[in-house]
């Protein structure tokens, strides 16, 4: 006995997984563009300007070049560890955005259906992000481990190290949200917080600030970005886990960086900032969908902008900052968090 | 005293909890990333026009009447530091240049050049200047080395033109190779 309304069903998460994958597939070529072009106007330069106009087609060169490179396997590595590694690191970020709540429900018209703008509205939302976002860790780490190159295994340690220092207060922060919103599920956290930005979890006074700000430093550093991009520092490491990568493999990784950079910044947007609430109650309705987008782009750009702002942190002043700061701060903000929500209820 | 540093601390612990220096930092980069560039977009549609005083390739010049200004004293090749002039006189009364001695064959190695303008210094007659000329670079050797014809020949840039100045340019590719040519009527002053 097939039932035709399962099986539409089933079509429809196919359909929209698809659609996410190969939203996430090709966001990193307009991003490196973006990110091209910020450094480069941040350094009173123009960036990428001959392939196209403005540059906008570098994106594609680089894509090709990096297609005909030459995957170099070095002699000694660890070969099946080493091929698996890129996959392992970009896996993780793709499932993490099964939960993400992109929108509300809505109607189709026609046929009057209820099409939900997420593929799954887990109850435990925020623990399955953390859990699955914590894995991607385990490229990182194969990657530096299987190169068999001083630097890669340096690059590999730290990231090891930052990665977990910097979970916990992620995660309490994401805690923190937990209490304020009463759930788990990031479509109820969205849906507590409401129209208007007086209502958001960002500005849940006083402990809404304090919490994003350890969310954004621990984000940060979670996805290995300036200030914060220790396993990869050039400097020291001449490219820390990535050192041996070469062709698609390399590009693996990047994709997986700048989805991983895109995931933090709509994580972010889902537990701060109202999803796709409007800021200002208004008359005429817009698509949720559509301040979603502007929020998510907005952090973006503020990772960028900070990226060419910041110099890198040595590396016990980050685990200075990730034990001795963050964590403390944490713990002292549940209890306020706690009494604020016992009290006020 | 003690209250003092006491005071400063907390205003230290203050300003780093509200994140004062990053603001600040991200102030200056954000005000960088409103205002424009100051790149030349060189070979496709600027070119960069340098100053007269600037040394680039060597030029010959001729007086009014049109007769070359070089004696072929050799004081040039004399006073180059890496030797790469060479320097054959003859003579010559058919009123070529503006004595009986000319040059037969005036040679610069611009491989060899460090474009110190010794020569333009020595030269009695003034007639050697390093002029205007910076786009030196060929596929082969055929262009590293400069003769008396070529370098007789007047400059793509007039001496009456100050110089210091972007002006449009159009990038021409062609069977010889490309060259960038600058269009001397449209300039702009650069940023900086």
């Amino acid at each position: 006995m097939i039932d035709t309304a399962l099986i539409i069903e089933i079509i429809l998460i196919v359909f929209k997984v698809v659609v996410v994958a190969m939203i996430l597939f090709s966001l990193p070529l307009p991003l490196t563009w973006i990110e091209r072009k910020v450094a480069g106007h941040i350094q009173a330069r123009l960036g990428p300007y001959r392939v196209g106009p403005h540059g906008v087609l570098q994106p594609f060169a680089d894509m090709i070049k990096l297609l005909f490179k030459e995957d170099i396997v070095p002699e000694k590595a660890d070969k099946l560890l080493f091929k698996i590694a890129p996959i392992v690191a970009m896996v993780p970020i793709f499932a993490v955005f099964v939960v993400i709540p992109v929108g509300d429900k809505f109607m189709i018209p026609g046929i009057d259906r209820e099409i939900t703008l997420y593929i799954s509205d887990m109850n435990v939302g925020v623990l399955y992000v953390l859990a699955i976002a914590g894995l991607s860790i385990y490229g990182i780490i194969f990657g530096g481990w299987a190169s068999n190159s001083k630097y890669a295994l340096l690059g590999g340690l730290r990231s090891s190290a930052q990665m977990i220092s910097y979970e916990i207060s992620l995660s309490f922060s994401a805690v923190g949200v937990v209490m304020i919103a009463n759930s788990m599920s990031l479509v109820d956290i969205v849906k507590s917080q409401g129209v208007g930005f007086w209502n958001w979890n960002f500005l849940y006074l006083p402990v809404g600030p304090v919490w994003f700000f350890v969310f954004l430093i621990a984000a940060i550093a979670e996805i290995n970005r300036i200030p914060f991009d220790l396993p990869e520092d050039e400097g020291t490491l001449s490219s820390g886990f990535h050192t041996e990568y070469s062709g698609m493999r390399f590009a693996f990784f990047m994709l997986a960086e700048y989805v991983a950079m895109v995931s933090v910044s709509v994580l972010c947007v889902v537990l701060f900032f109202g999803g796709w609430n409007s800021p200002v109650p208004l008359p005429v309705p817009i698509p949720g969908i559509f301040w979603f987008v502007a929020k998510v782009a907005v952090f973006i750009y503020f990772f960028m902008w900070v990226r060419f702002t910041l110099p890198r942190y040595r590396y016990d002043q980050l685990m200075t900052i990730g034990w001795k700061i963050l964590i403390p701060v944490c713990l002292v903000n549940i209890l306020v968090t706690g009494y604020m929500k016992i009290v006020l209820l | 005293m003690g209250k003092n540093t006491v005071s400063r601390r907390i205003a230290d612990f203050i300003s780093k909890g509200v994140f004062a220096d990053f603001i600040k930092g991200l102030q200056v980069t954000f005000g960088y990333n409103l205002t424009m560039h100051i790149t030349i977009k060189y070979p496709d549609q600027e070119k960069w026009i340098p100053y007269s005083r600037f040394r680039g390739l060597h030029t010959l010049n001729k007086d009014e009447q049109g007769r070359e200004l070089c004696v072929a004293c050799e004081l040039c090749s004399k006073a180059c530091p890496t030797g790469c002039i060479t320097v054959i006189p003859m003579e010559d009364d058919t009123g070529r240049g503006i004595s009986d001695r000319v040059a037969r064959v005036w040679k610069v190695d611009l491989v060899r050049c460090l474009f110190c303008g010794y020569c333009e210094d020595a030269c009695p007659t003034r007639a050697i200047r390093l002029g205007r000329e910076y786009e030196l670079a060929c596929t082969d050797l055929s262009c590293t080395k400069k003769e008396r014809p070529e370098l007789l020949k007047p400059q793509s840039i007039p001496e009456a033109i100050t110089g210091g100045v972007v002006a449009k340019a159009r990038f021409i590719k062609g069977e010889e190779g490309i060259r960038v040519e600058a269009d001397l009527g449209k300039t702009r002053k650069m940023r900086w």
